[in-house]
């Protein structure tokens, strides 16, 4: 069923395309992955073609005036505005030929993880995702991803063309040069048909939002919260308060293990806060964040492959043989998680009240 | 007129996550060392695909569900026991390479061959389900790429919640940044769904719907297609374990309040 | 209470029905050799009246095994195996087509002396120790360790194969499934027999979605009924199937069991220096007490199967085996092979080592036993595989024969088609020669080893025969184990320290005794809770009730020697931070039975049994290569 695809393994036209997000703006994905293509674009001594997809264009190419582009490409519309695969990769493949690039780099957003893969298919090329690195080697790209969630880690070069890769967060920092006036070359795109309709965002827990990607911080709560104490009772509302308190004062994003997140709905007290979105690990989510701190949680293997990208690492739990304790976290405090956050909060709060002074 | 409908599972073998897993690199591409002795468990994801089609199945009469399988033939078999007593399906397997370092793209058509090939699908009620992400590759590829092939661009990916309304709209509930989830309405199948957790827990296993399954399971199995499944294209210059193993340093018997503003200190550091 | 039996009567449900021919418990290797022969009569009888339906006329033989485990690998087991039954069945196999199996090359027995000084040795054995570190010069003495001279021909396995059960099984499982005519379900507890009177007609599932204590949560599905002509019970020395038939029928006159050990074992990958050749057998004894007994296999790609069997005539009452386990591994004369190594697996099960004098009736109306609940372990010999599978052969031939003759499952067909069958076979005249082999052990090793040479030598001509009793009639108290170590005062200041953590006093006493700690290097020398994750992967799926049942709570309040709580190869009966009856953790649990007959109190009304109840559980092990 597939046709034959190009394989040539050229790198001479390099196309970073990305999607405007809805204030008319690029976002940090997407400058981190323009900065990669600028890297690659020099490396190879490819030319350098951006393409966007959004409701309008300009803006956003204004904001990247200065990126070094060969020209700037864009299908937007108002069918462009928001998230659908077919309007999607329709306009992806559109600019892929337009721009008739042999290497196509876009962020790994949800947005780009739904349509490009049917864009690489339409442009006879193939595409790798979650990329959490490049690195060019005698003139070859490679590029590094992971295998069997997170266990290990391979760098790899394809010779198909067009080649599509999606970038993970992190891996370069966000492209940061002048604005501008941009000229914008709309690419037209016949009108796609879709039994879509987008009705909105929301949010996955009533309430505050706490899974947040871009802190500085990840906090998880392990099953310990809700395990009986030293006083042989659960204290599962302190818990929730302690952790709420936590997080609103640290802005910190949250986390939790598959035992805690897998007790809501079995009719047991629960932490109101956590769904299973919220959980880490080989199951769940592998998240980005410069430190991360575990509490009640025993950092068995399943949970902590999901710390894979989380750089600095501390843990509170009571034992002192619990998983973090064999080389999976830098510093393993044993004391009881109640007292030490307590006390962190009132550290905290002392804190934020002296700076509001 | 037919109702219910048509809903085709992509998922496959996985090794059990449970289990200690090392590369082992060879002429032939990268593998997983002892591939053999590793006991596999349906790819998480698709089993959960597997069960929001069952449930659907149940709830929208005259529906049916297939699941299509790309695996060593012997390992599917041995899935199969673990299985087929989870959910009434047919089985089609398609004996092939389940490795995480196959291309998507190989995987894709030869799961898309199969589709093709099953007898009264029909593809105005077809459902095509599976897996965000396999548990082996976690590239959340192969779906789309079965959906473009078979002509299907509507496609839901990390889905946690999907409903029909009254008049047959369907509702669904994708996963996003922040902890956000899409919602999206689509009219009418055919449409691509790439199911993360969703909200059913895993059915228990039923003797009855194992041994209904199992009759048609043993002979799909002896009459499965040899396909070759490979990563053409792609060289790997590497594959390693990651170093994990760090110094931890254990803080015992130290009062909570130096704990604690170690924590604070290095919070803000 | 228990969660299946009771409750059916007390509140009857709704349960689906079954129907199929034959109903199988368990996939030991028991039913490997049922199973095999009987799906090879289907195959080639295809279509032939004996091997149609009555269930389902018009369809061959329904035949339906269900085994607890979550997968048809994970079992436990050594092994070296003389395979005479399972060549006979296979003629052809080639071992190098099953993942880690390889012929024997190698055979050892080893002595090995107390480097530590920690363990109990009598006078005698102190004596004989001192003899042979005296003339050290000039015996096969290396690293604290005797290498005997020669093997009894008894305990030879030359000819037979190193393997891995689970891969074996695996292998067997692909073999019989793919017949396509018989079915194999794992992840599938079989609750309890269903008897009619004195005839069973077939087995109840595990009930499902439901909580601790076995009370219907969400998604109840009490467990479906499998109604079947012929119930095969395969389900090892301590299944709950098996265990009910016995507690209904008793046992034959005479017949007792009493004699029981745990094997506990790791897979490990040999360090680079380690020299040892795959095939190589080694056993050894002495040590770290001397009751027992060790094994280690080498399997090809530098992995070897290595672990010790605690037998209940050890007489303490902190009978742990993962510690033991550990100290057996350092000891110098292995660790020489060992250190470096990296633990791959890990599982631990229960022996029946009453063989012969512990088998159950064979048959009875409906129903048939094999493998090692049947009595079929051959405990001079060391070895239960083979013996096993040659009962489920010996079966699958009596079954076949009344099919043949259209002749039912009852009693008195099963007794001439299978039970007499049974006793012409190598399995009997074997088991017979071992039934009093190891009794000496009750009155101490030195008597023990003699007891086993002279069973041995002489084919079980003459025996040292000992009363049998209740393994815990053997065990004295804390206080007068420790008599000569530990003071009383220290004793209970121990006891307190760790009842108020809740953690078992093992560690603690058997330092204070003299045992080194152990250097834990995070590879092979792990934590046992760590040898859970890293090594048994175990794994419990939510809802099914508790397997393990403490009977009568008052008992286990008076008990002063919680012998469950010390001996679980899993930690995971754990004392309650209240004192009562010890807490019971699922997740933890590797099925082992252990604590089945470590209880040192009789259940009230039935001497033969303790406090714990067993019932039919899922998960446990997730591991393929032990
Ligand atoms: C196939 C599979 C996939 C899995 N995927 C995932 C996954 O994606 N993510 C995941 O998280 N897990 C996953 N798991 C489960 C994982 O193995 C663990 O069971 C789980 O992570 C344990 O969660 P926990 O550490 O929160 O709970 P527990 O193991 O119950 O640990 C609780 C901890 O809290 C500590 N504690 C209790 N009270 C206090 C206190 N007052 N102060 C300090 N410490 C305290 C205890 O000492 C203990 O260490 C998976 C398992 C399997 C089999
Ligand atoms: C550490 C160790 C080392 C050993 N080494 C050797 C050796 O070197 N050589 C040798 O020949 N023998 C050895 N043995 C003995 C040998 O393993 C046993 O004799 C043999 O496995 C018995 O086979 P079986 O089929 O009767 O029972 P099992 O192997 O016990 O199989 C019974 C099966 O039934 C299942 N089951 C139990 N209850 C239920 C239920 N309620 N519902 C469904 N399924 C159930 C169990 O999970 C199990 O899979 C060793 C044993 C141990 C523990
Ligand atoms: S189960 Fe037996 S050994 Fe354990 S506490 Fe109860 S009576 Fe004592
Ligand atoms: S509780 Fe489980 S692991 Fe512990 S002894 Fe009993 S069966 Fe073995």
């Amino acid at each position: 069923m597939t046709e034959p695809v190009r394989n040539d393994s050229a790198m001479k036209k390099i196309l970073l395309l990305a999607f405007v997000e809805e204030n008319g703006a690029l976002g940090k994905p997407a400058l981190e992955a323009l900065s990669g293509a600028c890297e690659l674009a020099q490396a190879f001594g490819a030319a350098l073609n951006v393409g966007l997809i959004g409701e309008f264009a300009q803006k956003a190419a204004d904001s990247i005036a200065s990126c070094g582009a060969n020209q700037i490409l864009a299908v937007q519309g108002p069918e462009f505005a928001s998230a659908r695969c077919a309007t999607d990769s329709a306009a992806a493949v559109a600019l892929i030929r337009a721009a008739e690039a042999d290497f196509v780099l876009a962020p790994q957003t949800t947005r780009s993880a739904r349509c490009m893969p049917g864009a690489a298919f339409r442009a006879k090329g193939r595409i790798d995702t979650r990329i959490t690195g490049l690195r060019v080697d005698e003139g070859t790209l490679l590029i590094q991803r992971w295998y069997y969630r997170q266990r290990m880690v391979a760098e790899l070069t394809r010779s198909q063309r067009p080649w599509v890769v999606l970038l993970e967060p992190g891996v370069f920092s966000p492209w940061s040069g002048g604005g501008g006036h941009a000229e914008v070359s709309i690419v037209p795109v016949e009108p796609v048909e879709t039994r879509t309709r987008i009705a909105g965002i929301e949010p996955a827990s009533a309430g505050t939002q706490t899974i947040r990607p871009d802190a500085d911080l990840l906090f998880v709560a392990g099953a310990g919260w809700t395990k009986k104490q030293a006083d042989g009772e659960v204290h599962v509302e302190e818990a929730e308060n302690l952790i709420r308190n936590f997080l609103d004062l640290t802005h910190a994003s949250l986390g939790s293990s598959k035992s805690l997140v897998d007790q809501s709905g079995e009719g047991q007290k629960v932490i109101s806060l956590l769904t299973h979105m919220h959980q880490v690990g080989q199951t769940g989510s592998t998240p980005r964040h410069p430190k991360g701190l575990a509490t009640c949680c025993h950092g068995e293997e399943p949970h902590v492959v999901g710390w894979r990208f989380i750089n600095e690492r501390r843990a509170v739990n009571l034992d002192p043989n619990c998983g973090w304790a064999r080389g999976k976290a830098d510093v393993l405090y044993v004391a009881d998680a109640f007292a030490v956050m307590g006390k962190v909060i009132e550290l905290l709060g002392k804190d934020a009240g002296q700076a509001a002074v | 007129m037919e109702s219910g409908y048509h809903i085709v599972v992509c998922g496959s073998l996985v090794p059990d996550p449970l289990q200690t897993l090392e590369p082992d690199v060879g002429p032939k591409g990268p593998a997983l060392k002892n591939e053999m002795v590793l006991p596999s468990v349906l790819d998480p994801w698709a089993a959960h695909a597997l069960y929001e089609a069952a449930h659907l199945a149940k709830e929208y009469a005259g529906s049916k569900v297939w699941l299509v399988s790309v695996g060593p033939k012997q390992r599917l078999q041995q899935l199969m026991m673990t299985v087929a007593q989870k959910a009434p399906f047919s089985f089609v397997p398609v004996d092939g390479s389940a490795s995480g370092f196959c291309d998507p793209f190989e995987t894709a058509t030869a799961l898309a061959n199969a589709i093709g090939a099953i007898p009264d699908l029909d593809r105005s009620r077809l459902l095509l389900f599976g897996g965000y992400a396999s548990a082996s590759r976690d590239a959340g590829v192969t779906l789309q790429v079965v959906g473009e092939m078979l002509g299907i661009t509507e496609v839901f990916l990390a889905v946690d919640s999907l409903s029909v309304s009254e008049n047959g709209e369907i509702s669904l509930l994708e996963r996003v940044e922040g902890g956000n989830y899409l919602f999206s309405e689509c009219d009418c199948p055919p449409l691509v769904v790439g199911w993360a957790t969703g909200h059913l827990p895993e059915p228990p296993n039923n003797p009855q719907i194992g041994m209904a399954n199992m009759r048609s399971i043993m002979p799909a199995l002896q009459k499965a297609p040899q396909v070759q499944v490979g990563a053409e294209g792609v060289s790997f210059a590497k594959v390693e374990l990651p170093q994990q193993q760090r110094t931890t340093r254990i803080v015992k018997d130290v009062p909570v309040e130096q704990i604690a503003g170690e924590i604070v200190a290095w919070i803000r550091g | 209470m228990g969660p299946d039996l009771e409750k059916g009567t007390e509140n009857p449900v709704d349960r689906l029905n079954l129907d199929v021919d034959i109903a199988c418990v368990g996939f030991g290797p028991a039913m490997g050799g049922f199973l095999t022969t009987l799906a090879r009569e289907m195959e080639q009888a295809s279509g032939e009246p004996h091997v149609q339906s009555t269930v389902l006329p018009g369809m061959p033989l329904q035949v339906v095994c269900y085994e607890r485990a979550d997968d048809v690998n994970f079992g436990v087991s050594g092994l070296v195996t003389e395979a005479r039954a399972i060549r006979n069945t296979f003629p052809d196999m080639n071992p190098s087509e099953i993942p880690l199996a390889h012929p024997v090359s190698e055979e050892r027995i080893v002595y090995l002396l107390d480097p530590h000084g920690a363990s109990r040795r009598s006078l005698g054995l102190r004596i004989a120790d001192s003899a042979i570190r005296g003339l050290r010069w000039v015996l096969p003495y290396r690293r604290s360790a005797l290498e005997l001279p020669f093997i009894p021909p008894f305990l030879k396995k030359h000819g037979g194969l190193v393997m891995s059960i689970g891969q074996f099984m695996q292998w067997v499982s692909n073999q019989v499934s793919s017949s396509g005519m018989v079915q194999i379900w794992p992840g599938t507890p079989v609750g309890e027999p269903i008897l009619e009177g004195k005839q069973v007609v077939g087995v109840r599932i595990a009930d499902q979605g439901v909580q601790k204590d076995g009370t219907p949560d969400v998604g109840y599905m009490p467990g479906m009924d499998v109604r079947a002509r012929l119930t095969v019970v395969g389900d090892g020395p301590v299944g709950a199937v098996g265990q009910r038939l016995d507690e209904q029928f008793g046992l034959p006159e005479g017949h007792h069991q009493h004699d029981w050990a745990v094997g506990m074992k790791v897979v490990v990958s040999l360090p680079d220096h380690c020299d040892l050749v795959p095939g190589t057998v080694l056993h050894t004894l002495g040590y770290p007490e001397p009751e027992i007994f060790g094994f280690l296999y080498v399997h090809p790609e530098r992995i070897a199967s290595l672990g010790i069997f605690v037998p209940s005539t050890l007489a303490s009452p902190v009978r742990t085996v993962y510690r033991y386990l550990q100290h057996w591994m350092l000891h110098p004369y292995l660790w020489h092979h060992l250190e470096g190594g990296t633990l791959r697996s890990w599982g631990a099960k229960t022996l029946q080592e009453s063989g012969r004098l512990g088998e159950p009736y064979l048959a009875g109306d409906g129903y048939a036993r094999i493998g090692e609940g049947s009595g079929s372990t051959n405990v001079l010999t060391g070895s239960g595989v083979d013996e096993a599978w040659m009962t489920g052969v010996l079966l699958a031939e009596g079954v076949i024969d009344l099919l043949k003759k259209g002749e039912p499952f009852t009693q008195a067909n099963l007794e001439a088609a299978y039970t007499n069958r049974r006793r012409k076979s190598w399995v009997e005249t074997g088991s017979r020669k071992a039934q009093h082999a190891r009794d000496g052990f009750r009155k101490g090793f030195v008597t023990g080893v003699l007891g086993m040479a002279v069973s041995g030598l002489t084919r079980g001509a003459l025996n040292l025969k000992t009363r049998s009793a209740h393994p815990r009639e053997g065990i004295p108290d804390l206080n007068q184990y420790y008599r000569d170590r530990i003071s009383s005062e220290e004793l209970q200041r121990i006891r307190e320290e760790c009842a108020k953590n809740a953690i078992p006093l093992h560690d603690a006493l058997m330092t204070r005794a003299g045992w080194p700690e152990i250097p834990l290097d995070g590879k092979l020398l792990i934590s046992q809770q760590d040898a859970l994750l890293l090594g048994g992967k175990v794994q419990a799926a939510p809802g099914f009730a508790d397997h393990v049942m403490f009977v009568d709570p008052a008992v286990c309040e008076q008990c002063g020697t919680r012998l469950c709580i010390e001996a679980c190869s899993a930690q995971a009966i754990a004392p309650s931070p209240s004192g009562g009856t010890p807490e019971f953790d699922r997740e933890k649990c590797i099925h082992c039975g252990a604590c089945i007959w470590n209880c040192t109190q009789p259940r009230p009304g039935d001497r033969e049994r303790g406090n714990i109840r067993f019932y039919a559980g899922a998960g446990g092990l997730h591991s393929a290569e032990n």
